[in-house]
């Protein structure tokens, strides 16, 4: 199946794939949350965006909504899938002060980042909010990377290598890796989708240093890195 | 600083400024397409976004819509894991980083203080 067929501009089939697959797999219990939670997750993430004009109307289905999420998670939902540049460090603090460990927060984060990317992506090229799936059954794998620690993100982080040991190694592969990408490895399946959406969509991350590197069919990294520019000065990201 | 090493890599005297101030010539084919685009696409006026669609792909092509689109994405995703990680900039990020983010202004992003707290001296 091809995700964006009705897309009037051509899409890459590795940004089509990845896209199915990353929607799909919403519907799938992950490490802290059940596939019910996550699709809550998801949904909360596109009623806010339409509410703000942010984004295109959803299924109706989706604008009512399933199960409730609790408080502390609906308000980290909305405030980063809204407005990321007003996400400051009181956002985290009271979100852990209202219920949420850090692995299902940073597992939230996650979610909203990723989604937040593929609907932007859909109304960019013009097609409507691809449609999210139907919840499987199963439990979360409770997956903690136990060499995780305190680094100096908010939230706990696998290290480099060497600390980061056998986790780090599988992960990140030989190489230093930055905290953009390190970021969410307390929940390591979010990093590896990060990634694999980074790859498909900016330009391979092995590639990152060559200035003139070109990724994209017609569209220079110099046009490129102007996007770039452009949306993190919107988003007030200093990263 | 992707950019501007990309714009010395292929002789463009690209204008950082315009990032900020996007009516600033940015000195890169369809820049101000792109910004246009870039701004519109994360705006909530659908009317100018499929306006700035158009000129676009008038501009550059159909295809340039389509990596515009997967680059302001991406980036959407990016400042949202940055920004609710709280994850500081890298020190070697920040040297090399310094005068542009003086002249732009981007000392002054709250976020700016995940990363100033770590490393004041850079401030």
């Amino acid at each position: 199946m091809v995700l964006y067929a009705d897309s009037n501009y051509p899409v890459h089939k590795d940004l089509d794939s990845i896209h199915a697959k990353q929607l799909d797999q919403l519907g799938r219990p992950g490490a802290w949350g059940t596939a019910d939670q996550r699709l809550a997750i998801a949904q909360e993430v596109r009623q806010a965006a339409y509410k703000t004009g942010l984004q295109e109307r959803p299924k109706e289905a989706e604008l009512k909504g399933g199960i409730k999420l609790p408080d502390a998670a609906s308000k980290v939902v909305q405030k980063l899938t809204i407005s990321p540049k007003d996400f400051l460090e009181d956002s985290y603090t009271d979100a852990k002060k209202d219920g949420l460990n850090d692995e299902e927060y940073v597992e939230i984060v996650g979610i909203v980042s990723r989604l937040t990317c593929m609907d932007v992506f859909a109304r960019g090229i013009g097609v409507p909010l691809r449609p999210l799936p139907k919840a499987s059954e199963g439990q979360p794998s409770r997956n903690r990377p136990a060499v995780a620690k305190k680094e100096m993100a908010w939230v706990p982080t696998i290290p480099n290598l060497p600390e980061g040991g056998d986790a780090a190694k599988a992960l990140y592969g030989e190489g230093y890796k930055t905290y953009i990408v390190r970021g969410l490895s307390l929940v390591p399946d979010e990093v590896r989708m990060h990634i694999e959406l980074e790859n498909v969509q900016y330009l391979p991350m092995k590639h990152i240093f060559i200035p003139d590197y070109q990724h994209h069919e017609g569209f220079t990294r110099a046009q490129c890195e102007i996007v770039a520019g452009r949306i993190s000065a919107l988003n007030e990201c200093f990263f | 600083m992707f950019l501007r090493e990309s714009g010395r890599a292929t002789d463009l005297k690209i204008n950082l400024e315009a990032l900020i101030k996007p009516t600033l010539e940015i000195g890169v084919p369809g820049g101000k397409e792109i910004l246009n685009f870039a701004e519109a696409l994360i705006g909530p006026d659908r009317s100018i976004l499929d306006k700035a669609r158009l000129e676009l792909a008038d501009k550059l092509s159909p295809a340039a819509v389509s990596a515009a689109s997967a680059i302001a994405a991406n980036f959407t995703k990016n400042d949202r894991i940055a920004n609710g990680c709280g994850i500081p900039s890298e020190p070697k990020m920040l040297k090399a980083s310094k005068d542009i983010r003086a002249n732009l202004g981007l000392n002054d992003y709250r976020s700016a203080e995940n990363t100033f707290k770590h490393f004041p001296e850079e401030r």
